[in-house]
């Protein structure tokens, strides 16, 4: 082989590394190193010519390896392994010393960082000088989906990717798609009917022949990488035979045992076999068996009497099957704020406190009180207070802003005035009203007559004060605009409550290799520029488990992401990294260890030769045989025993 | 000065090195002392790679997987575990101390946990102080 | 600590007034930093359409007095709110409602208004009286203009030259004008702003019946007050003439060559946007080419003139109000028109003139700088 000449790139990444290394000095010291016939510092070496410096170099100094110090690898391995590419050289003779996220950001600035940073670039140097080149390899792409969550983003980017015949799973936990949107009762700022156009959209989805819909169903396993996902999903048993069910709801009417509505944000009862709401898709309904008689005492079966299409069977178990897909596009939504954990603003203790929620069921038709705006004890509320980011912009719940309550709150506003002409209290700190037809939406409200206060709510209470304060609710609040301190009484207070990430996000983290954000919301690849995917390749993210959103931010995202799963599937094959494992028959002792430890079955005895083999398609590149081959046969492919011991020496020098 | 331990770290891909990008991401800070060295999986990581750090100058050695059912090669980091328990009873022979080898699941999410993580085993390394040369030899 | 309560009552009192526009304020406070009150005291309008909007509005506080109308944060009002509109109705509330107290000086004015049919108290007979020597015949149906000077150069000793100049120009012309019998009272815009809805309303309509009834086609006002009430108000309750004001006029005028200047004023003259001319009705550019076809006159120009220009403080009904040294804008544009070296500043509306006149007095600079309606200038330069 070639005598290596290796050409180092220290990235200032603006002041992302520059601001705290020494990036001057690291190249300095670079240069000083064995092999290394160039080394330099740039601004950004990501850019179009901090590529073209490298392959400039390639080109005119004969560079033949290549280290880059700045970010992670996570981030830009593939773009600096193209820039070799392109510039003729074999893209693994490349390495990357992560000294941003593993060093300028990671630890209290001071001299040592510079230290820190010439450590993992004469470590990456000391490895690259072992590289040899490897090929890349393409596999083709299964062209189906996974869309996790049923909500407007997963459907939406199911709709995209089958509108353009290729097959999508809906995997929906609930017993019906239509997620958060469907217990909207009008959405803003145009006030049409949430379900006026979110039914269309459900039954498009329930009809189209590439997609299937999986509710009542979670993932509970995925294996393999970008374009060959397995996918392991747990459907729980509805009881209810789908393919019998003619979705009359007999059962339903007939049922005598109830629970809390989960559709209805707990503001009404529910059967214990029911569908969530009445445009349910599909209409078939499951059967609680945390609060059905028949599951808790074995008596009752009245379902199953008046069931004339036999469809109702106790005996139905959880099945598990196993779906092959290329991408995954997560839409798991968002939880609600609880909003008992702000015990003054006395929600649980006063029943005409509100959440935004159950306000949301008390306006729709198909709410709890088919519409009306009304108490707890029936009457109409003459006043009513609307209580701004509860459990969001606050340090002690959620730092981040929810973006839609803003919102909400005008259109609560307009809803109230419309049903009751109630008298309107608004307590915010600042009015976010920032999307398209958003501000003429809050002028126009402002007009049909709200009082604006500004201040964060300090505590609401019914202890009155004064005589017409007797039987109300007291909100306290300091009118920050007046300097005042203000007591509102009022007969109803509705709560805007944060978004916030699902209660199970971690564990859908885990399960899809996702990383979180600050925030506890999936953390998208690029905050500006690549919004949709993740650091896992072939999986992406839409809607509020990104983050909070409106529903045309929403859609937007789901969209971006179908784009993305498509151009895959268009593209048919990826290329995915050489780093297989290869045995050395020479040195092959045909213990066979490594046979069982492979976690894709990809080794197998050569029973004529007395050695095992790998099979180099099925290889994933993990390097379990290659760690614990007795006879040091098998090579790991780009984690070799030189390489690493190289990089181990490097660290350490 | 006071003694500044080295340790070398071996990150999986898949959950740790991106839970430790994510702490840097976040700006989360920890001690500079724990060198990371990617490995693809935990159960890549040949116990001669820990001898080997061990005898290159390391006073303590970093291990992390993802969290157990969660490997992206379904059990790599089943094998790694029991790989380091066995790792660990031979270093015990040799002298070398139990918290010098350490083991931790890191997802890809957990960028605090990285932290603590990195700050425990350098704290931990530092009370012992450095790797005699003698035992050094053994290795 | 004070504890307030939002006070529905009192809200629904200054919306029925007119103060409807408040419920779009976002109170984002570019009144406050617009208004001009704020160049010599405090004054915080934003504040104060929060305190309406939630029913807190302290009805005793002189605050509710102390906007000149001058439209230039109505102008300026991101959300486009009729602030004019709400200070009226809080005023409204008070002086009808009986819920505060009205300045005593307006009162007064008020009750002269009422009472005689103009601020001053003078005898309604009088009112045409500036005339007596300048042979003006009355109007009578047919004649073609209505002059219309203002009750203030009706009456005011110091402010009748306005009115004679602008006689006299017509006269030397052979203009077909006429004065309206003595049964014409005050246009009522001023006491509108300062809350008397109902006096203004028997006003209008009294002014009304009048001109209608006499076969009024079009009037020539001197005062850009009565020119915004009759062109914007009047119509409203069923008025049909046309309203011109005398820089309209006279601009038209030399523009149809019947009116030509030819004595020379060699001075320097400083022109003063009357804010009912300028913001409340655009009428920027006649007053000034009217001034600039006057021989030898040049025309030089406040640092904020046109939408920008500095309201003398005469307006809302702060004419009849006192308002303290040291607080008066026409003094600040007297030392302005200092600073640019003028030796004129040309005005186009009696209050205007009235607050310009005693700053130049009480500034002792009487001597050196004049202060004189468009109309004498014009008349002197014929």
């Amino acid at each position: 082989m070639e005598e290596p000449r290796i050409g180092v790139y220290v990235c200032h990444c603006g002041t992302n590394i520059a601001g705290t290394v020494d990036v001057e000095e690291v190249a300095k010291y670079a240069e000083t190193l064995p092999h290394v016939v160039v080394a330099r510092h740039y601004p950004y070496t990501c850019s179009d010519p901090g590529q073209e410096l490298i392959k400039k170099d390639i080109k005119e100094l004969g560079v033949n390896r290549v280290v880059v110090a700045s970010c992670s690898p996570r981030l830009h391995e593939k773009t600096f392994q193209g820039v070799l590419r392109e510039a003729g050289l074999n893209p693994y003779l490349f390495q990357m010393a992560n000294i941003r996220e593993q060093c300028s950001w990671l630890h209290e600035p001071g001299p040592e960082l510079t230290e820190k940073a010439k450590r993992m670039v004469g470590a990456a140097v000391n490895r690259v000088s072992r590289h040899v080149p490897l090929e890349m390899r393409a596999v083709p792409i299964f062209p189906a989906t996974l869309v996790v969550g049923g909500g407007i983003a997963g459907m939406q980017a199911a709709l995209e990717i089958a509108n353009s015949n290729h097959m999508v799973y809906i995997v929906e936990r609930e017993p019906s798609i239509g997620g958060h949107m469907a217990q909207f009762d009008k959405t803003f700022p145009t006030l049409d009917c949430a379900a006026c156009i979110l039914t269309p959209r459900m039954t498009e989805v329930s009809r189209h022949p590439f997609i299937r819909i999986l509710t009542y169903s979670e993932v509970v396993a995925i294996s393999g990488y970008v374009g060959n996902f397995k996918i392991k999903i747990r459907r729980k048993p509805r009881y209810v035979d789908e393919g019998k069910c003619i979705g009359c709801l007999v059962c339903q009417e007939k049922c005598p045992w109830t629970a809390l509505s989960e559709f209805n944000a707990g503001t009404s009862k529910r059967k214990a076999i029911y569908t969530p709401f009445p445009q349910a898709v599909p209409n078939i309904p499951v059967i609680d068996a945390e609060h059905c008689a028949y599951f808790l005492k074995e008596k009752c079966r009245a379902c199953e009497k008046f069931c004339d299409a036999n469809a109702i069977n106790f005996e139905q178990s959880e099945l598990i099957f196993e779906l092959e897909v290329g991408n995954i596009i997560i839409a798991t939504g968002f939880d609600t704020f609880d909003a008992s954990s702000i015990p003054q603003y006395g929600y649980g203790r006063y029943p005409n406190v509100f959440t935004s929620m159950e306000f949301e069921r008390l306006c729709s038709p198909t709410g709890p009180t088919e519409g009306h705006i009304i108490l707890a004890d029936g009457r109409q509320p003459e006043s009513v207070a609307i209580v701004h980011c509860v459990g969001s912009r606050d340090k002690n719940y959620n730092e981040y802003c929810s973006r839609v309550c803003c919102m909400h709150a005008l259109k609560y506003s307009h809803l109230i005035k419309e049903k009751t002409n109630a008298a309107i209290y608004q307590m915010y700190i600042d009015m976010r009203c920032f999307g398209k037809g958003y501000e003429e939406f809050y002028n126009r409200i402002s007009n049909e007559g709200v009082n604006f206060i500004r201040g964060k709510v300090a505590k609401v209470t019914d202890e009155a004060i004064a005589e017409e304060e007797k039987g109300k609710l007291i909100v306290l609040v300091e009118d920050t605009l007046l300097g005042t301190m203000l007591r509102v009484p009022v007969d109803m207070v509705i709560l805007c409550i944060a978004l916030e990430p699902r209660k199970d996000a971690n564990e859908v983290a885990r399960l899809f290799h996702l990383g979180r954000s600050a925030d506890g919301f999936f953390l998208e690849r690029h905050p500006k520029l690549d919004p949709v995917a993740t650091m896992s390749e072939g999986i992406l993210i839409a809607g509020c488990c990104q983050g909070p959103k409106d529903i045309p931010d929403s859609v937007a995202q789901a969209s971006a992401a179908a784009a993305r799963a498509l151009a895959m599937i268009a593209r048919g094959k990826i290329e995915v990294p050489a780093i297989t494992a290869a045995i050395d028959e020479t040195e092959c002792s045909g213990c066979r260890i490594c046979n069982l430890l492979c976690p894709y079955d990809a080794i197998f005895f050569d029973d004529e030769a007395k050695v095992s083999r790998i099979n180099q398609v099925m290889c994933q590149g993990c390097g379990v045989c290659a760690a614990a081959c007795p006879s040091g046969a098998i090579t790991h492919n780009y984690f070799t025993v030189e390489e690493i011991t190289a990089e181990i020496e490097g660290v350490l020098a | 000065m006071s003694f500044e331990p080295k340790i070398v770290g071996f990150l999986c891909n898949w959950c740790s090195y991106a839970g430790a990008d994510l702490a840097g991401i976040s700006r989360l800070k920890c001690a500079p002392n724990v060198h990371i060295i990617r490995m693809m999986c935990s159960g890549g990581i040949s116990p001669l790679f820990i001898l080997k750090a061990l005898e290159a100058g390391a006073d303590g050695v970093l291990i992390c997987g993802c969290s157990p059912g969660d490997c992206h090669y379904k059990e790599g980091n089943y094998k790694t575990l029991r790989r380091i328990t066995l790792l660990k009873k031979m270093l015990e022979q040799l002298g070398i101390e139990q918290e010098r080898v350490q083991l931790h699941w890191v997802c890809a999410s957990c960028g605090d946990e990285f932290v603590d993580v990195v700050n425990k085993i350098t704290a931990e390394v530092k009370e012992l102080g450095p790797l005699q040369a003698g035992v050094k030899s053994r290795v | 600590m004070d504890v307030l309560s939002p006070y529905k009552e009192a809200t629904d009192v200054i919306l029925e007034a007119g103060g409807e526009p408040l419920k779009l304020c976002y109170q984002c406070g570019l009144c406050t930093g617009i208004c001009p009150w704020n160049l010599v005291r405090s004054f915080l309008v934003r504040r104060i359409m929060h305190a309406a909007q939630l029913g807190a509005i302290d009805f005793g506080s002189e605050d509710i007095w102390t906007c000149v109308t001058c439209r230039a944060c109505v102008q300026r009002c991101p959300r486009g709110v009729e602030i004019i509109d709400v200070m009226r109705a809080l005023r409204r509330a008070v002086a009808s409602m009986g819920i505060g107290v009205v300045p005593d000086a307006l009162r007064i004015s008020a009750k002269n208004i009422a009472g005689v049919g103009n601020p001053l108290g003078e005898a309604p007979e009088k009112r045409n009286d500036w005339a007596k020597d300048l042979k003006v015949k009355n109007f009578a149906s047919g004649t073609e203009i209505l002059y219309f000077p203002c009750c203030v150069p009706s009456y005011d000793p110091d402010v009748k030259t306005i009115a004679r100049s602008t006689a006299t120009i017509f006269n030397k012309l052979k203009i077909d004008y006429g004065l309206i019998g003595t049964e014409a009272k005050c246009c009522g815009e001023s006491i509108r702003k300062a809350g008397h809805e109902d006096t203004f309303q028997s006003l209008a309509q009294n002014n009304i019946n009048l001109f209608t009834s006499n076969g009024v086609k079009t009037v020539v006002v001197s005062s850009p007050h009565c020119y915004h009430t009759f062109k914007n108000e009047y119509p409203e309750l069923g008025s049909k003439f046309e309203v011109i004001h005398t820089t309209q006029y006279l601009a038209s005028l030399i523009e149809q060559g019947k009116l030509k200047l030819s004595k020379e004023i060699n001075k320097k003259v400083i022109y003063s946007d009357p804010c009912y001319l300028g913001r409340h009705n655009s009428v920027y550019d006649e007053p000034r080419k009217v001034l600039q076809s006057i021989p030898g006159l040049e025309l030089i120009e406040f640092p904020d003139a046109r939408e920008e220009g500095l309201c003398c403080g005469g307006g809302g009904g702060r004419i009849w109000m006192d308002t303290p040294k040291g607080e008066r804008f026409s003094d600040i544009r007297v030392e302005q028109a200092v600073a640019k070296g003028a030796d004129i500043i040309a005005l186009a509306c009696p209050y205007c003139f009235l607050n310009y006149r005693d700053s130049v007095l009480s500034m002792g600079k009487a001597e050196t700088m004049q202060v004189k309606d468009i109309a004498e200038l014009v008349a002197e330069a014929i």
